[in-house]
């Protein structure tokens, strides 16, 4: 019998994901970090701005992301970028949350395409 | 900015993260900070408001100390495991003292004295020779090791800032080995090899006696204490101190 994942909490992982889309295709610092979020999802999803940094040391002790220290116009600032491993994880993640939203969609929509719940 | 986010790291250190985790973290919210400060003064206000702002915007203190709290892999060994790193870390950290003591002696012995039975009160040479300062620095490394180990082990335990139970735990165990310690060193006679051995924990006979022991104990105790007990008097004298402030 083949084991089924739960959800515990629908929004576990999410700031995970964003972290690690974001930084697929550049290099960022904590702060780029945060603002791009705001930028991108129309402030829609908020963060305390200290808190991405447990999340960001965390993915980077997973092997997730890479982080080297830069200096920058005078200023020395950790820049963190993915992995390979974290490729993967991002392909993981994203496949989960696509499903997620599917199956929300369609228990919002009563289960047949076009028919909302009133 | 070390003032600003001293809460936090009291906080943090107290649950037992790694300092340099804490570092690290703190690095980057000063960071952080300086960035939003700079952003809200360009948006037109003044620092003051600016830093509200920031601060307001980095979160609450409590958020920011549970995001990294709730990782228990950022917790420290000490914090882990305190029995096994006060229980058992002092005393091989002082083995491997003895052992690096024992290694200085057994070089000393072969080469300033290499026709000699012992290598303990046999050496004729002047005061200022190489010789005679080569053994006497042993000694005092032989001597001031429990002190020394023990002074980093109040180091690591204030740094950390962990129950008193725990590193005088550890001092305990550092001062009664380094006072039921004891070194030989002697020649066989059949292959003429030197040999030298230590023992530990040993009272009667071939040790010492156990007033001696004791009241050696006690110094070692008081002497590798002394650092943590200086650190712990301090904060004691800042809390009342900042206390008194707000009083009056």
């Amino acid at each position: 019998m083949v084991a089924r994942e739960t959800n515990p909490n629908f929004m576990n992982g999410v700031p995970e994901l964003l972290i690690l889309k974001l930084l697929q295709q550049d290099e960022m610092y904590g702060y780029e970090i945060v603002q791009a979020i705001r930028d991108r999802t129309g402030a829609v999803i908020a963060i305390g701005e200290g808190v991405v940094y447990p999340v960001l040391h965390g993915l980077e002790r997973d092997g997730a992301l890479r982080a080297r220290r830069k200096t920058v116009n005078g200023r020395n600032r950790i820049y963190y970028s993915v992995t390979s491993r974290g490729k993967r994880r991002l392909a993981d993640l994203s496949r989960n949350w696509v499903n997620l939203k599917n199956a929300i969609q369609a228990m919002l929509m009563g289960g047949q395409r076009g028919d909302a719940i009133p | 900015m070390a003032t600003r986010f001293h809460e936090l790291r009291e906080r943090l250190l107290r649950a037992g993260v790694a300092p340099r985790h804490v570092r690290r973290y703190l690095g980057e919210l000063t960071d952080h900070f300086a960035d939003l400060t700079a952003e809200e003064q360009r948006a037109g206000g003044s620092l003051s408001e600016a830093q509200s702002a920031a601060l307001a915007r980095l979160g609450k203190t409590e958020d920011l100390a549970q995001a990294l709290i709730e990782q228990s892999r950022f917790r420290s060994w000490c914090a882990r495991a305190p029995w096994a790193m006060f229980g058992f870390g002092p005393l091989i950290l002082l083995g491997a003292a003895y052992l690096v003591a024992c290694l200085y002696l057994w070089c000393g012995w072969n080469f300033f004295l290499p026709g000699t039975d012992t290598p303990f009160g046999t050496l004729l040479a002047p005061t200022y020779s190489l010789a005679n300062m080569y053994f006497q620095a042993g000694k005092f490394y032989y001597y001031s090791a429990p002190t020394l180990v023990g002074w980093t082990i109040g180091i690591v335990a204030a740094r950390q800032r962990l129950k008193a139970i725990w590193p005088t735990l550890g001092l305990g165990l550092i001062a009664w080995m380094g006072a039921t310690a004891r070194i030989h060193a002697s020649r066989t006679a059949v292959t003429g090899h030197g040999h030298i051995g230590m023992e530990f924990f040993l009272l009667g006979h071939s040790g010492p006696t156990l007033s001696q022991s004791l009241l050696s104990a006690f110094v070692l105790f008081a002497l590798a204490m002394f650092p943590y007990l200086v650190w712990r008097l301090r904060g004691t004298f800042v809390g009342t101190l900042t206390l008194m402030r707000g009083l009056f």
